[in-house]
Formats: C-alpha cells, structure tokens, sequence
C-alpha cells in the first residue's frame, strides 16, 4: 500500500484500540459489550496487517502470539461462565447500579469475551492475508 | 413400509408445527411474556447491569454464548487448518 494509507491507519489504530476497549469495559452500561468490542479490536489490528505488509508488521506481532493469546482468553471464558455464580458470588458486594467497576460477571466476561472475539478474527484475517 | 412411516412421522410432525403456530400470540402483543418482563423487572437488580441485553448474553444465557464462542473458535481452528501450509 502506499504512503498515504500507511500514514492514517497508523495514526488511526491507537483511536480504534481506545474505542474498542471503551466498548468492552462500558458494555454493562451503554450499548456495546462484548461481541463488538472483540470486533472493533480486531479491526484496528486488521488495518496495520493489510496497510503494511505482513513482513513489516510481523516483528511487532506474529501470529503465534494471537494464537497463544487466543488459546488463555478461551480457557479464561470457560472459567468465567463455569464458575459465574462463584464470581458473583464474590463480586456481589461490588454490585453498584450505573458503576464501572460495579458490574459483576459481566464486566469481567465482557473483557474476555471481547479478547476472544478479536484475537479470532485477528488469526482468521492474518492467516489468510499471510498465504 | 419405510416411506410410508416416514411419511407419517412427517405428517404428525407438520401438524404439530401448524398447530403450535396458531397458538402463538398475536404479533406485538404484551401479554404471555413472562421471561421478558421478569429480565425487565429484576435484571437491574440481579446483575447490576443497566444494559439489559448484555446482561441476558452473559448471564441469564451464559452457557448459549459459550456455544456462540466454541463456533467462533473452531472456525478459526478450521480457517487456520486449511490455510496454513507449515506450521
């Protein structure tokens, strides 16, 4: 890709990073969650695999580590909705309406469910562009 | 004798779905909706969470989004199977 395309998406990957983890940790109280947070994640990385070329990219981040990466965030989401009643049953003194840290499960399977989401997609797209 | 019984257990089958279809509710209405309004009543109170959409996908159907997640990752697993020439 050329000079103009590399230049915006590096300057506009830190912005969707930002956003993407907005959504993630604001998923109990605005809309958003878990699902699109996982998905705007990954497209802030999707844009730097495809404006650069993967050559370039790849001393920052290789596709071993997204999937290393992938494989604890689904293990941390099995945990999480196995054992979500003794989560809440230890986060319950936390419970506040409309608080960031008050949300309970949610907020902690918000989190790693948005990092499975992207570091899924991010392994499905870098894996094609990659071949 | 095979296709016949299929053709019964098919018959039986659609005459279960046609009558389980007149039996819905009218489009719209508010009433026989008991799980709803019980997500609407005590979700705020029971998880703490003002979006009550999340709190159903994370909480009340916790076990559907962890088969919504397997499918996310064994299609990656496939993706990454059949892409990949070296490991």
């Amino acid at each position: 890709m050329n000079v103009i395309i590399r230049t915006s998406s590096r300057i506009l990957f830190p912005f969707i990073l930002v956003f993407g983890i907005y959504l993630a940790l604001h998923g109990h109280l605005s809309p958003g969650g878990g699902f699109p947070a996982g998905v705007v994640l990954a497209t802030g990385f999707i844009l730097l695999v495809i404006a650069y070329k993967e050559r370039k990219i790849e001393h920052r981040f290789t596709e071993v580590s997204f999937i290393n990466l992938k494989t604890i965030a689904t293990f941390a989401l099995v945990m999480v909705i196995l054992w979500g009643m003794a989560i809440r049953f230890i986060l319950m003194d936390t419970q506040a309406p409309f608080a960031l840290w008050g949300g309970g499960v949610t907020f902690v399977s918000n989190i790693v469910g948005s990092l499975v989401v992207a570091t899924a997609l991010v392994v499905i797209i870098y894996s094609i562009i990659k071949e | 004798m095979n296709r016949f019984a299929a053709v019964m257990v098919l018959t039986l089958f659609g005459a279960f779905i046609f009558m389980s279809v007149l039996l819905l509710p009218e489009f719209g209405s508010y009433q026989n909706k008991d799980v709803a309004n019980y997500y609407l009543e005590n979700g705020f109170n029971e998880t703490g969470s003002a979006n009550i959409v999340n709190s159903i996908v994370w909480e009340y159907r916790s076990y559907d989004t962890l088969g919504e997640e397997t499918v996310l990752i064994i299609a990656t697993i496939g993706i990454v199977l059949l892409v990949r020439r070296r490991v």
